[in-house]
């Protein structure tokens, strides 16, 4: 069985300002490949993780192709000329087919990843069912123990992968691009609900002024109004710099408000529910991976009952 | 020949600015299931030994074309040593003349492909390594 003992040591003094040495780079880049495939069993069998300062952790999340490790990597950067180290995990999905990925997130974020204070990460998605990777929220720690100030999950759009990105960080970072119809498949999907911060991207498109005063008509009414944070709808183009003073400020506004007003309890359970239920459903997929050509003939009923109680066996 | 699990960076290093053979690879490698993480054009030794460890990568496959095969191939080479990731395999792909090839086995290089290779060969010989290691 695979050992995450690793968990339990604390990272070595030197990087425990997210400015990591070639050695703790090396480590940490190891820990995350070991847990992204890292079985549910091995996951479970790792002592608790040790307790350290909590990163401030930032998801961006929205459609292929709508600018989202364009955005990060600009972000990135400016943050981290400011003396805050930042890491960046960022997923893209795996083929179908050969299970095979093309990870190019890398691309866009050039002059960041050239940066000491800067780590980042490109994981597939694998067979993840959410367009997360096997074990998101511990390569998240895992990080979160290098010390980094900040954390950034970027991730491609697919339903429930908001969702999950809702869970697993404190700001949820959504990105739309112009005439692309997508005010309205939002809405549909319900997505925006998730979003703490809505960004426009590519602002410098025809489109971009006309989708600004959708949304922010449409979030004026959206759920998170009843907690008391007003979704500030922006308009961003990382080609002229428009807009990203102002999405630094509505981060940081954002940082204030769930210090102020989130429930830490809330949070806390809504991180734990996702974990047990990524841990738990791959666990279901091991079990169904079991069955008998002839078992899959029983009635639904009785199939049911008898995963059932093959999982009680563990 | 499988390469799922594989992580593979395909770079470009040096001055060339064509990347169409270095694309025609990394698709390749994804359809055989590997994990492939691409750099973009003219890329500099240790930012290439930067991404390979950060990324944790079992190969870095460079694909050169300007002709400094030799010296960016040993350059890259002493980069991932430096930065502890001297256990990476290291391929080369591009205009390789033949005569060249003795000079890059002996600075670091474990497989040298150019374009007169089947890609299917050069797949299968990447997964041969890999699988090895």
């Amino acid at each position: 069985m695979l050992s995450l003992r690793w968990v339990a040591n604390l990272p070595p003094a030197e990087s425990l300002h997210g400015v990591l040495d070639v050695s703790a780079r090396r480590r940490l880049a190891r820990d995350i490949s070991r847990l992204a495939s890292a079985t549910a069993r091995s996951v479970l069998s790792a002592p608790a993780e040790p307790v350290v300062p909590a990163a401030r952790r930032i998801g961006f999340t929205g459609p292929p192709g709508v600018g989202k490790s364009t955005l990060v990597g600009k972000l990135v950067e400016r943050r981290a000329a400011r003396g805050i180290s930042v890491a960046v995990l960022a997923v893209d999905p795996a083929s179908p087919y050969s299970r095979g990925a093309i990870l190019g997130d890398r691309i866009r974020m050039d002059a960041a990843s050239n940066d000491p204070r800067v780590f980042m990460r490109s994981v597939s998605s694998r067979d993840a069912q959410d367009g997360m990777c096997n074990n998101v929220a511990d390569i998240l720690c895992a990080m979160e123990a290098h010390g980094f100030s900040e954390i950034v999950l970027e991730t491609v759009g697919v339903g429930q992968a908001e969702h999950a990105v809702k869970a697993l960080v404190d700001t949820v970072v959504l990105l739309m691009q112009p005439e692309t119809g997508d005010a309205i498949q939002a809405l549909k999907a319900g997505i925006l609900e998730v979003a703490d911060i809505i960004v426009i991207s590519k602002s410098d498109l025809p489109g971009a002024p006309k989708m600004r005063e959708t949304l922010a008509s449409t979030v004026r009414f959206g759920a998170q109004r009843a907690v008391g944070w007003r979704v500030p709808v922006l308009s961003v183009s990382v080609d002229s710099g428009q807009g990203m003073v102002e999405l630094e400020e509505a981060l940081s506004a954002h940082a204030v408000w769930v210090e102020t007003h989130r429930d830490p309890a809330q949070a806390r359970r809504r991180r734990a529910s996702y974990r047990v239920q990524d841990l738990f459903a791959r666990r279901l997929e091991d079990q169904l991976a079991t069955l008998a050509p002839a078992e899959w003939e029983l009635p639904v009923a009785e199939l049911y009952a008898r995963v059932l109680s093959g999982l009680a066996l563990d | 020949m499988s390469l799922v699990g594989k992580r593979i960076l395909i770079a470009k290093p040096g001055l060339d600015g064509h990347d169409v053979g270095a694309k025609i690879i990394a698709l390749a490698l994804r359809d055989a299931g590997a994990e492939v993480i691409y750099t973009g054009l003219r890329k500099a030794p240790e930012y290439i030994a930067r991404i390979a460890v950060e990324e944790d990568v079992d190969a870095v496959g460079l694909s050169i074309l300007s002709g400094s095969h030799v010296q960016l191939v040993r350059e890259t080479m002493r980069c991932l040593r430096e930065a502890q990731g001297g256990n990476i395999k290291l391929f080369v792909g591009g205009t390789i003349p033949q005569e060249d090839a003795a000079a890059l086995l002996e600075a670091g290089a474990t497989g040298i492909f150019n374009a007169s290779q089947r890609i299917e060969d050069v797949i299968a010989e990447m997964g041969r390594q890999l699988a090895a290691s």
